[in-house]
């Protein structure tokens, strides 16, 4: 039998370095000090949050996904996945404030040429301005490429017509990062240019807010394009890229929701381990009692395993790996279902108490559902990674 | 012939011993017995005659150095030179001191003009193995350890309220030496004396002190606490948060840079426990803590724990203590 | 302006996992490492001034295992400007005086106006590092700072030294040395920025063969003192928590100071 021995490469570092760990507890501290205690108040009246906003912009929290020589703390995924994390935590609304400004940059950071990164990502990284990403339509949901909001070449500008349904962040974003269709009659995957508009700007509206189960805090738009003239100088890479850069967006963007699960997760588990801690029937405290602690376990688990995937994804993605896409679907899969079992569970460790408002897992349980939905449903990931395993001609 | 245990008398402000010196004294007296090495005291100071007169009552000899760089100057480096050279005179074998700021000041500069080891922050010390070995609480508490010299020659610091301080049978014998040695080192000039404000009672050495934290929120807080302390027969304590918002003078303050106390009951009112103030009382026979945070550290090592809040059990604990003694 | 703080890397009293070693000494592999509690403080006082100044720089100088950096990097996260670290195998298991002796002429070879340490470390709790190292140096010695106001001017320093009755003033020429409480203030959390900042900042090292010290002389070789012993202390009783309304758990109280003879 052959000998197996240690490792014959240069073993890299699997736990987390201590500028990582610095970061991520910098963020928890102002999580549980700051942001824990408005979170309740931010469902019950579906705010948004501009006080945490400013809090996350003033303590540079908001320039984590933004290249340094822009104002930018360097653009890495996993300190931005670790800070959503925290923030969601306590409060996924908050986490995905950090996320979205991430997911409406990422067009500009993929395609963008250096003189456009130049013109916005200093007020994004500082927070002053913010973006959203519009790419999903009321036809166009999982299947993007159906997008029908058209932009016409007009001289210098092109003229965007139609509408975008569901767009975090649309009602209150100083940059949309929108898709729309420049050539109709082009193969499926090269009808879509990538623009950004600034606003307000004539013809463009909001004409929706939508009313949610759950991230109640956060607004989601329907924008209304009526012959918004943008320039040229606003497309992002070339006409037709549109839908390629989406993809490549979503592959580095799917981690920041997988953040934001794994952090609803965490949150609810520590709620529902120190209720079983505290309560106490049949003369001991529950989580001695065996199905609660059972359920306990397998929550945790179930968070470790989706945390220590999207930690993975996270390098491996930035070190280029040419599975990114495998990696992103599959750290989003596994957290959104975590967040959705452990924060169901943990509904169920409180009993009664788990369905009031006086305790906050029925919010997050609330707030877990769109992780299974938003930047691809399950189904959407699994499609992505099924096509992974079979090859892209399966 | 190197032997002998010196003690190093500290003077205070007005020129009496430190208390934490007849605590010393009363150490070196038992090693002394224990070893069969002499005792004297060292006292070196401006007016060095009424600390060394006290320290008499400890030891049965003490040697008075006036030094009046001391006066107006920081003391400790001074107190080292001429110490380090009446060391190399008269050859003890170990100089204790005790382990606050002045003793502390005192060994490191000694320790480095000697070369001697440094037995730092004993809280006891017995002979073994013709030397001495002192007890240690490291690691906050969670650990005690017993460390010795490897030479011959070493520098023994003790905790404050370590030992209890009992004067010899008969008084010892006063001499006066003159400083010796040279002072190379830079001395650094008191340009001025700053008094904080109040006169509580003291907390050095009292039996029962009721403490308040951050819980009590602000100075008129502190009224209960202070009424706890006078239906106890006891001083009051606060936590550097409670000094540093001003409710309470600098003085009372019990804690790594205030005070280390070891009193038979610690009522501690809305204090959390952290490290920094737990190495100041976590010694007291008795701990009895109230806070609203059920997660408190300070739940983890006191006897008796109530979750709740502070005014309102402290208020119903005075009734009920007034009632007691009529 | 320049000052270098000392600082040492000790095992997180928080993290409660601190032990000893075989040999008696800290087994520094066991737990994590923060740096000391009160070096905080002094170096949150030292980028304060300097903020203040203007201009000028803070350095960190340690005494440390070469695992050391990372510790650093919390520091210069909060805003020091670079590390200087004297590493060796040989210095393991020094005690206070080898450490002494080494952090004094490492300090030797450094220009700067202001030297700054903590009263003391949280593992040995010794607190006599800073004065001998202030004698062994010939620098002025200025200990227990609740306030540090340095005069670049004048190139004279002045401090507010925490005494059982108040404060003491004491004045000195610089470059001098101060041990600092916390007293000095609340040390600030690093930002993002410092904490990415951190990883480009430089780290020196210093070889005990730079200093000329006879590595016979330090680590445990060369140690003073050692660790004869060690043992948990006596448990205390497990705690009794009271959750009852105020008057029940008044009387409980009552109760259990009567119990022990306290009232």
């Amino acid at each position: 039998m052959a000998t197996v021995t240690a490792a014959t490469r240069e073993p890299g570092p699997y736990r987390l370095t201590e500028e990582h760990e610095m970061l991520r507890d910098a963020v928890r501290v102002l999580a549980d000090e700051r942001v824990a205690p408005r979170a309740a108040e931010i469902d019950r009246t579906a705010e948004f949050p501009q006080d945490l906003r400013k809090l996350l912009a003033d303590h540079d929290i908001l320039a984590l996904p933004f290249p340094t020589e822009h104002g930018g703390l360097g653009g890495e995924l996993l300190p931005v996945a670790l800070a959503i994390e925290q923030l969601s935590r306590a409060c996924a609304t908050t986490g995905l404030i950090l996320a979205v400004q991430e997911l409406g940059s990422l067009p500009i950071l993929l395609a963008g040429s250096s003189e456009q990164q130049k013109r916005w990502f200093p007020s994004l990284a500082s927070g002053e301005r913010l973006i959203a990403f519009a790419l999903t339509e009321a036809e166009a949901g999982s299947d993007v490429a159906a997008a029908r909001t058209t932009a016409n070449a007009d001289g210098d500008d092109y003229v965007i017509h139609g509408s975008k349904r569901f767009i975090s962040h649309g009602s209150i974003a100083d940059l949309i990062t929108v898709f729309a269709v420049t050539d109709p009659d082009a193969p499926r995957h090269r009808r879509l240019s990538a623009f950004v508009v600034e606003v307000p700007t004539a013809g463009f509206a909001v004409t929706r807010l939508e009313h949610k189960m759950g991230i109640r805090g956060s607004p989601t738009a329907e924008l209304a394009f009526d012959g918004v003239r943008v320039p040229q100088a606003n497309r992002l890479g070339a006409e037709g890229d549109g839908f390629e850069i989406a993809m490549r967006t979503l592959d580095r963007s799917r981690p920041g929701i997988a953040a934001q699960a794994v952090g609803i997760a965490q949150g609810a588990l520590e709620v529902a381990t120190a209720y079983a801690r505290e309560r106490r029937q049949f003369g001991q405290r529950i989580g001695e009692l065996q199905m609660v602690g059972a359920m306990l376990a397998d929550m945790d688990a179930a968070t470790e395993g989706a945390r220590q995937l999207l930690y993975k994804a996270c390098v491996e993605i930035d070190a280029g790996s040419p599975e990114a896409n495998r990696w992103s679907a599959m750290c989003k899969l596994v957290a959104g279902d975590a967040a959705m079992r452990v924060t169901t569970d943990a509904v169920q460790v409180l009993g009664g108490y788990g369905y009031i408002d006086e305790f906050p897992v029925e919010r997050m349980m609330r707030d877990a559902k769109i992780t299974q939905l938003y930047e691809g449903t399950q189904q959407i990931q699994r499609l992505v990674i099924a096509r992974s395993l079979l090859g892209k001609d399966g | 012939m190197a032997a002998g245990i010196w003690v190093h008398g500290e003077v205070a402000g007005d020129g009496s011993l430190a208390k934490l010196s007849t605590e010393v004294a009363t150490l070196a007296r038992a090693l002394a017995e224990a070893s069969g090495e002499p005792v004297t005291g060292v006292v070196i100071g401006a007016d060095p005659a009424g600390a060394a007169a006290t320290l008499a009552d400890y030891v049965p000899r003490v040697l008075a150095v006036a030094e009046p760089e001391t006066a107006e100057h920081a003391a400790g480096t001074i107190v080292a030179q001429r110490l380090a050279a009446l060391i190399a005179e008269h050859q003890p074998r170990m100089v204790m001191t005790g382990a606050g700021p002045e003793g502390r000041d005192l060994a490191g500069a000694l320790s480095a003009l000697t070369g001697w080891g440094v037995l730092a922050n004993a809280t006891a010390v017995r002979w073994d193995d013709g030397g001495p070995v002192a007890t240690h609480n490291v690691f906050g508490g969670k650990l005690v350890t017993e460390s010795a010299l490897t030479g011959d020659h070493g520098i023994v610091t003790l905790r404050p309220n370590a030992v209890t301080a009992e004067a010899a049978p008969s008084k010892g014998k006063l001499e006066t030496v003159a400083p010796a040695g040279s002072l190379d080192q830079p001395a650094v000039p008191i340009v001025e004396r700053l008094e904080a404000s109040g006169a509580a009672a003291s907390i050095d050495d009292a039996r029962i002190i009721v403490a308040g934290g951050r819980g009590v929120g602000g100075p008129d807080g502190f009224t209960l606490v202070q009424e706890l302390a006078d239906a106890l027969g006891g001083a009051v304590g606060a936590t550097r948060a409670a000094v540093d918002s001003g409710w309470i003078p600098y003085s009372q303050q019990i804690g790594q840079t205030g005070k280390i106390v070891k009193p038979a009951l610690y009522l501690a009112l809305g204090i959390s426990g952290a490290i920094q103030h737990k190495v100041g009382m976590q010694t007291a026979e008795s701990i009895v803590a109230v806070n609203r945070d059920a997660d408190a550290p300070i739940a983890d090592f006191a006897d008796v724990f109530v979750v709740g809040d502070l005014f309102e059990v402290g208020r119903a604990l005075l009734e009920q203590l007034r009632a007691r003694s009529g | 302006m320049r000052i270098v703080v000392l600082t040492k890397p000790v095992p997180d009293p928080a993290s409660g996992a601190e032990r000893l070693g075989p040999d008696g000494r800290l087994d520094r592999a066991a737990s994590p490492a923060v740096v000391n509690g009160n070096d905080e403080y002094v170096l949150e006082k030292a980028l304060k001034l300097v903020a203040e100044a203007g201009e000028g720089e803070v350095i960190l100088l340690s005494m440390a295992p070469a695992s050391a950096p990372e510790t650093m990097r919390k520091a210069l996260a909060m805003g020091a400007t670079r590390g200087i670290l004297v590493t060796d195998p040989a210095l393991e298991g020094s005690c206070t005086v080898a450490t002494t002796r080494v952090l004094a002429a490492a300090l030797k070879t450094l220009e700067f106006d202001l030297a700054f340490a903590g009263v003391d470390t949280s593992d040995g709790v010794a607190g006599v590092v800073p004065a001998g190292v202030a004698a062994l140096a010939g620098l002025p010695y200025l200990s227990y700072a609740a306030t540090i106001d340095p005069d670049m001017a004048a190139r004279t320093v002045r401090v507010n030294r925490i005494t059982a009755t108040g404060f003491d003033v004491l004045q000195a020429p610089m470059p001098a040395l101060i041990s600092g409480t916390q007293a000095l203030g609340e040390p600030r959390y690093p930002s993002l920025k410092g904490i990415m900042a951190a990883r480009s900042k430089e780290i020196s090292t210093i070889k005990m063969a730079d200093l000329g010290i006879d590595p016979a002389s330090v680590g445990t070789a060369g140690a003073t003192t050692r660790v004869v012993d060690s043992h948990k202390p006596p448990p205390r009783a497990a705690t009794r928590v009271i959750r009852e309304p105020a008057d029940e758990a008044a009387r409980q109280v009552v109760a259990f100071l009567a119990e022990r003879r306290l009232i």
